[in-house]
């Protein structure tokens, strides 16, 4: 009977096999169709100066927003992880609730706010600050501003999981062997959250990269390589090189998530008494 | 009076939970900003709203457009999320209790959607739709998002199973119940929040999906969210912060039911 | 219960070696041994949770290995008792006759017969949760019973039980096998439970079963140091060399020097180990007529309700002997530090050859 437990796994090898695998395999194998031979949209990638400039520029939006986030998660997740009782509930409502908001609906509401006469320039024109209304919106400034507002619960969530897990008796023990709240965070919470900060940082920056909703909406000038992959198989029906980027965002999630697993296997063999992150 | 050390810090600690509440309640804001729009009488969007009006409710409520593309979308939202969860549960069950052959693999399988840009499916299952002859149908669709929608009740399952000890269903063998008599009396009750937690959580990712509905819809079977985009890339319009605001409302008790409904059920 | 050379090897881990044995209907049968010693393993074969690598099972001539679980007709009562949580106690009982088809009405008496009889009347509406750890273990127990199977399994039932809730358990347990007569098989790593419950025990170590035997003679008979040494205590000493022998009288000398007269039906005890039992030892006067006297120092000295235990050191050896002795009459209390003079009969050593 045990034999045919495998027989559990068909819905999935269903779903799966023509739905997930099939298609990875067929974007693997449509980016070497190039015209000039197999790695020719992979040259293509690198070489030119306008798909390079759009990885960079997607790069660099992905660090900024998972930075962003980290900075303004961190501190959100520290005080969440201190509440108890219903404030505790209500403050991870609180977090959850825009997670739940469709994307296309959040981005929307920020290209109101940062518009021309949006809610921000009026009011910072109002309280004397600027002259004129500032570019959010087609310079990336806004695009940013948007998607950190989106990441941030990805974030928020695995900190607060982290966070959370940390025994209260380290800090009890540091506070009793004379180390102020300063000390105890950098000696206690501090590191033990660190995986923690991976985990989060590595799903942000990820689903940054490849991220298209808000990109589309609030780019502007500033194009991502989520868009770039629009354009060239929709409307260009240049599916090789489509594919060819694909392929790029796939592997560099791949690096983001081996680099992940890596940290984590190597400090649990350091022995360190970090709370493990189950995966 | 001499503040004491003591003093300082819990003075601290309340600045920075005040700045994380502002930051909190400040995460509201752009969504209240939508439904304010949403009732601005003048044509063109403007904040805060000249007035208030509800003929952009009206509009949309008469819209053929928005309401066959809410259709498509709970049409859709549905039968994903139903394929999902099925081929969650019985994965998950043969990764914790059977550790079936082939349980690395389907873990990754399962989990791997939810963090691949989903700009990387898209463009591949497209081919894919194309030559199963289903490019532009709702099955397309459909097939896309059960796959994204996966993870969710994967996890939320194998977390059910792994919190009691198989030892239950193999009681439940020993008593003479064969595998269909022990799912169905012993398991599902058992992991029946973390299905409808799983269930609510693919529903409401399909819901929100935009990039897989570029590629795998045709006009006639859009969804709500690509609906959305098509227009704010056109033309903005306050009859777009009310269908906004329409979605918000259907997945706030959403989210209400996904948190609620687990809980009841476990009384049941 | 023929079991013949099962075997049970997760990658190249033997969890259980090669095992036969024979288990009569209606015997009370133990497996005891220290953790991971295979017995719960075992269990999980006969039961059928667990698939043997090798080896048959076989019932009343029938092999019930490719039998699965659920048609295997067999009780078993699990460590934690696996009760439903999301059943009442009356749902548990009657689940395995409600599987089986039976009629509600049916169902319904049998299951108040059988609550009757664990004296668990009145909490049928409540849930396994609300009950205490003794009605929990009565409730899992009527659940494996309801159906009447031949063979009873249980796996360290009376774990979880404190020391009085134990010992009126197995109480329980005991009146349970007689009045239904059913056969027993009885997994737990206490031993003095598994000797007061059965009527044949198994020792495991390390996969292999040990010895298996009635419970006296496990005590008096043991096969080796470790079977010694895992049921009660024993002082236990290497033989060098023999100096003289008279029948089945050997004076042997040990590793340390002392020399001490043993039984032993070997031609030779060199090499083997002397064992005796501490009860056997006495501890001051009437020492005459014994083959070992000696003069010794107490060494520790704890009284226990029940029972007095020393160790102590024979003079001028390495030797030091656990003794117990049962507070009677007249019998004295040596304290720490005190001579006194130690004896036993040869007959009550036992030779043991490893």
């Amino acid at each position: 009977m045990k034999s045919r437990s495998f027989l559990l796994f068909v819905p999935i090898a269903l779903l799966a096999a023509p739905f997930f695998l099939a298609p990875m395999t067929v974007i693997g194998i449509e980016s070497f169709r190039g015209k000039a031979g197999l790695m020719d949209e992979y040259v293509k990638v690198f070489s030119d100066t306008g798909i390079r400039a759009v990885l960079m520029d997607t790069f660099y939006v992905a660090m900024m927003v998972t930075l962003v986030s980290l900075l303004v998660g961190y501190p959100v997740a520290y005080v969440l992880s201190r509440l108890k009782g219903p404030m505790a509930t209500i403050g991870v409502f609180l977090i959850i609730l825009p997670f739940w908001v469709s994307t296309v609906i959040r981005s929307f509401a920020w290209m109101i706010l940062l518009g021309r006469n949006g809610p921000v320039n009026v009011f910072m024109e109002y309280i004397g600050l600027i002259a004129d209304p500032i570019r959010f919106i087609d310079n990336g400034i806004g695009l940013m501003i948007a998607m950190t507002y989106i990441m941030i619960p990805f974030m928020v969530i695995p900190l607060l999981n982290g966070l959370r897990a940390i025994d209260p008796n380290l800090l009890r023990a540091a506070a009793v062997l004379g180390a102020n709240p300063t000390r105890q965070f950098l000696i206690v919470t501090l590191p033990m959250s660190l995986p923690h900060v991976a985990v989060g940082c590595a799903i942000v920056f990820v689903t940054s990269l490849g991220f298209f909703v808000t990109p589309s909406l609030l780019g502007g000038d500033l194009v991502m390589v989520s868009m770039l992959i629009q354009v060239q198989a929709n409307r260009l029906l240049d599916w090789p090189l489509a594919s060819a980027l694909a392929i790029v965002v796939l592997l560099l999630t791949i690096i983001v998530f081996a680099l992940l697993r890596g940290s984590q296997l190597a400090s649990r063999r350091k022995g360190r008494a970090v709370t493990g992150i189950q995966s | 009076m001499k503040m004491s050390e003591k003093m300082i810090w819990a003075a601290w600690e309340r600045i920075l939970r005040a700045l994380v509440t502002v930051v909190l309640i400040g995460f509201l804001v752009p969504i209240l900003v939508v439904v304010a729009v949403s009732f601005e009488p003048k044509t063109y969007l403007s904040f805060p709203p000249s007035g208030f009006s509800v003929q952009w409710y009206v509009q949309f409520i008469h819209n053929g457009d928005y309401t066959s593309a809410l259709m498509n979308s709970i049409l859709i939202g549905v039968a994903a999320a139903s394929l999902a969860t099925i081929a969650g549960i019985c994965g998950a069950l043969g990764v914790i209790r059977a550790a079936a052959p082939g349980s690395t693999l389907v873990g990754i399988l399962s989990v791997a959607p939810a963090v691949l840009p989903q700009i990387v499916l898209a463009i591949g299952l497209y081919p894919i739709s194309v030559w199963l002859g289903l490019q532009g149908t709702l099955l397309a669709v459909i097939f896309a998002h059960a796959v994204i929608g996966l993870p969710f009740p994967f996890i939320t399952v194998c977390g059910a199973l792994t919190a009691y000890s198989s030892r239950l269903e193999i009681a439940s063998m020993s008593l003479g119940a064969n595998y269909f008599q022990t799912f169905r009396h012993v398991t599902f009750p058992m992991i029946r929040p973390a299905v409808i937690a799983g269930f609510i959580f693919a529903f409401a990712a399909s819901l929100d999906e935009l990039v897989l509905a570029i590629f795998l819809s045709s006009p006639a079977t859009r969804t709500l969210p690509l609906l959305l985009w098509e227009q704010l890339n056109f033309q903005i319009t306050p009859e777009l912060a009310a269908a906004a605001t329409v979605i918000l409302v259907v997945t706030s008790i959403l989210i209400f039911a996904a948190t609620v409904l687990p809980r009841l059920s476990k009384r049941g | 219960m023929s079991i013949r050379n099962v075997s049970k090897t997760y990658a190249s881990i033997d969890a259980v070696a090669p095992t036969s044995l024979e288990i009569e209907s209606g015997d009370f049968f133990a497996i005891i041994g220290p953790s991971g010693s295979g017995k719960s393993t075992l269990l999980g074969m006969i039961a059928g949770y667990i698939d043997p690598s090798a080896g048959q099972i076989a019932v009343d001539g029938r092999d019930i290995v490719p039998v699965p679980i659920y048609r295997r007709n067999i009780g078993m009562v699990f460590q934690n008792y696996a009760l439903f949580p999301h059943h009442t106690v009356f749902q548990n009982v009657a689940y395995p006759l409600k599987v089986r088809g039976l009629a509600k009405q049916e169902i319904a008496t049998r299951v108040r017969e059988s609550l009757a009889m664990e004296r668990l009347e009145g909490v049928e509406t409540r849930k396994p949760a609300e009950l205490s750890g003794g009605q929990q273990q009565r409730v899992a127990l009527a659940r494996a019973s309801i159906y009447q199977p031949s063979i009873l399994l249980m796996d360290e039932p009376l774990g979880a039980l404190d020391k009085n809730l134990r010992d009126e358990m197995q109480e329980e347990i005991k009146r349970f096998h007689h009045e239904l007569g059913v056969t027993v098989i009885y997994v737990t790593h206490d031993q003095q439970e598994a000797a007061f419950l059965a009527d044949r025990v198994a020792i495991m170590k390390d996969g292999k079963m040990v010895q298996i035997d009635t419970p006296r003679l496990l005590y008096e008979q043991p096969n080796s140091r470790f079977v010694a040494e895992f049921l009660g205590e024993a002082s236990i000493f290497s033989v060098k060399s023999t100096v003289a022998r008279s029948g089945q009288k050997h004076k042997v000398v040990l590793d340390d020097g002392t020399q001490v007269v043993v039984r032993s039906k070997l031609r030779s005890a060199d090499g083997h180990f002397a064992c005796i039992r501490p009860e056997r030892i006495m501890i001051g006067a009437r020492l005459k007529g014994l083959d070992n006297v000696y003069r010794a120092t107490v060494r520790e000295s704890l009284y226990t309700p029940g029972s007095i235990r020393y160790r102590v050191a024979l003079d001028g050896t390495d030797c030091v002997l656990k003794v117990r002795v049962l507070p009677q009459g007249n019998v004295e209390f040596h304290e720490h530090g005190t001579s006194v003079q130690v004896g036993w009969s040869a007959d009550d050593t036992i030779i043991l050859k490893e």
